[in-house]
């Protein structure tokens, strides 16, 4: 069976620097477990010189994703920002292992990545639920794949649907919810399997202003508790530094990573405060600055 | 209001089907030819053929091969479908052959079968096997290829090995579709089973409709013919029943609401 990762012999000696230029940074604090070995056990995800090249039709191929390299350490939420077409989603689908990399190799916990496996949980746009399956049938799905017995597997997930704000809808089908609503069942689906990471690919893209803000703001509560690490694709640049530790900008045609902006805003953050913050504001405007001279870039060329 | 309404909509198949034997019962009497019985006396011929043992054991016969006919279309088709929905390599080996039997009647093929199977049971049930199999193949396929990818990578990251997706997600999502198939290919099942008893004229109800028109019997013409489509739309109705219960979460909000009520 797919979905298992293969052990290697340690991981390579090269290290995620491509592209980096750090702007305004929080000290990389490593507390106490002291020098590379410390940085090694906290490094959760590994992506190295990987890229992705798809055969299109009349001979031609299309990189969608150039030499990229990145690490994301344990419990970190790092999202990856750029236009539509610069590959991050594809990105995530390699981490993911539902797209394999044309070079290099993606790692998690050390190993390299072949294939899908519950370690790493899938968020999509789509949402993606099972239409046959009630909300909790639904969320029960993995844990019951994982031989969880019934009675132990509907509490769990009770308490995960209560989580999302959606008590009283567990015998709902998906087709009875909103978006907003079905993307909270989503989530709730992949957290009840407890992957090690999140993997989120534009989740609230596909809701209305409103309903986004609403899941933006329950995501950081719940992420809040338990601090998994969360690999976040998105287009919104408020969204990126609402969220995240860490923004990964990229350029498209091919995808590359453009700059990696550590986010130094204190947590829990409150939106109502941050959006008056100045520093909040000036991460916004700078990697929208970015964002732009990127696109110049690739107009020029 | 609503209920009026319901009660109208439930009776409506029942009203055509009085209004259709009240056209025929004037068109009969204004006719006034032997080889055309008022419905009233092709309705009262049915019980008499259903109440002679041999004709019913007949009917039986047709039942029996229709059903082992459909059951086995359905229980390669589907897998044989979702299986080419999913797989390039797998449509694009059965796609041509399929593309060449679909157009041709199945029971142009039963002269041909019936010389390497005889007119027996075989030749018949294999008729009827022909003709559900391929609408039921083409639904199949159309569901399966409709299967939405990211639903497919959800199982995948729960640990789901390929042919537990195809079972659990790609069998169940391809459903509704799936089940439009074999309605379609129960109406066909009755059709040639009909065919081919008409051709392999040995048993069935088919043989006995012939029968009774070459002996001009044609009070037992008719009321085979009332036999045959009540049969076709007591099995359609059954299925359809069947149908909503296991993809009623398809169907749209109201209906689902009103099924739980």
């Amino acid at each position: 069976m797919r979905g298992k990762v293969r052990k290697l012999s340690p991981p390579s000696e090269r290290q995620a620097t491509g592209g980096r230029m750090q702007v305004p940074l929080r000290p990389e604090i490593d507390t106490g477990t002291g020098a590379t070995s410390g940085e090694r056990a906290r490094a959760m995800i590994e992506i190295a010189s990987v890229s992705k090249r798809f055969e299109t039709s009349g001979r031609k191929s299309h990189l969608a994703l150039s030499d990229i390299n990145l690490t994301v350490n344990d419990g970190a939420f790092v999202s990856i920002l750029g236009p539509s077409g610069c590959g991050k989603s594809t990105l995530l689908y390699i981490v993911g292992g539902f797209v394999a990399p044309s070079e290099g190799v993606a790692r998690m916990k050390g190993a390299a990545i072949t294939g899908p496996g519950p370690d790493r949980g899938p968020v999509f746009q789509e949402f993606a639920l099972f239409p046959w399956k009630t909300v909790l049938g639904n969320v029960m799905y993995g844990l019951r794949q994982q031989g969880v017995k019934r009675t132990e597997a509907e509490a769990q997930s009770l308490r995960l649907i209560e989580m999302v704000g959606l008590k009283g809808f567990e015998h709902f089908y998906p087709k009875e919810l909103s978006g907003g609503m079905k993307q909270r069942v989503a989530i709730a689906r992949t957290l009840a399997y407890r992957p090690s990471v999140l993997l989120m690919d534009e989740p609230f893209g596909a809701l209305d202003a409103h309903t986004r803000t609403r899941l933006q703001n329950d995501l950081l509560n719940i992420w809040e508790r338990d601090r998994k690490t969360v690999l976040f694709v998105t287009h919104s640049v408020e969204e990126a530094v609402f969220l995240s530790d860490k923004v990964v900008v990229m350029t498209r045609a091919p995808g590359r990573i453009k700059q990696i902006v550590d986010i130094d805003l204190p947590r829990p953050r409150i939106r109502a405060e941050l959006l008056l913050d100045s520093h909040y504001q000036k991460y916004v405007v700078d990697i929208e600055r970015m964002i732009d001279d990127g696109r110049d870039d690739a107009e020029h060329s | 209001m609503t209920s009026a309404r319901n009660i109208v909509s439930k009776l409506s198949p029942l009203l055509a089907c009085l209004g259709l034997l009240a056209l025929w019962q004037v068109a009969a009497l204004w006719l006034d030819t032997e080889s055309f019985p008022t419905a009233w006396h092709a309705l009262q011929t049915v019980p008499q053929v259903l109440g002679d043992p041999e004709q019913l054991l007949n009917i039986l016969d047709s039942i029996r091969r229709m059903v082992i006919g459909f059951s086995l279309a359905v229980l390669i088709a589907i897998p044989l479908g979702l299986a080419m929905g999913r797989s390039a390599r797998v449509s694009a080996f059965f796609n041509p052959l399929l593309m060449m039997i679909y157009p041709v009647p199945k029971a142009a093929l039963m002269p041909v079968i019936m010389l390497w199977l005889g007119v027996g049971d075989a030749s018949k049930t294999l008729v009827i096997f022909l003709g559900v199999s391929l609408p039921v193949i083409y639904h199949s396929f159309q569901g399966a290829k409709a299967v939405e990818e990211k639903m497919l990578w959800s199982g995948a990251a729960m640990g789901l090995s390929g042919l537990q997706r195809m079972i659990r997600i790609v069998l169940p999502a391809a459903l509704p579709e799936i089940l439009t198939g074999c309605r379609t290919g129960l109406v066909l099942a009755l059709i040639t089973m009909v065919t081919s008893e008409m051709i392999a004229r040995q048993s069935g109800a088919g043989n006995i409709l012939f029968n009774a028109m070459d002996m001009a019997q044609y009070d037992t013409v008719f009321a085979m013919i009332i036999i045959i489509g009540a049969l076709g739309i007591v099995l359609d109705a059954a299925f359809d029943k069947l149908r909503w219960r296991l993809v009623k979460w398809a169907e749209p909000h109201q209906e689902i609401l009103l099924g739980a009520s």
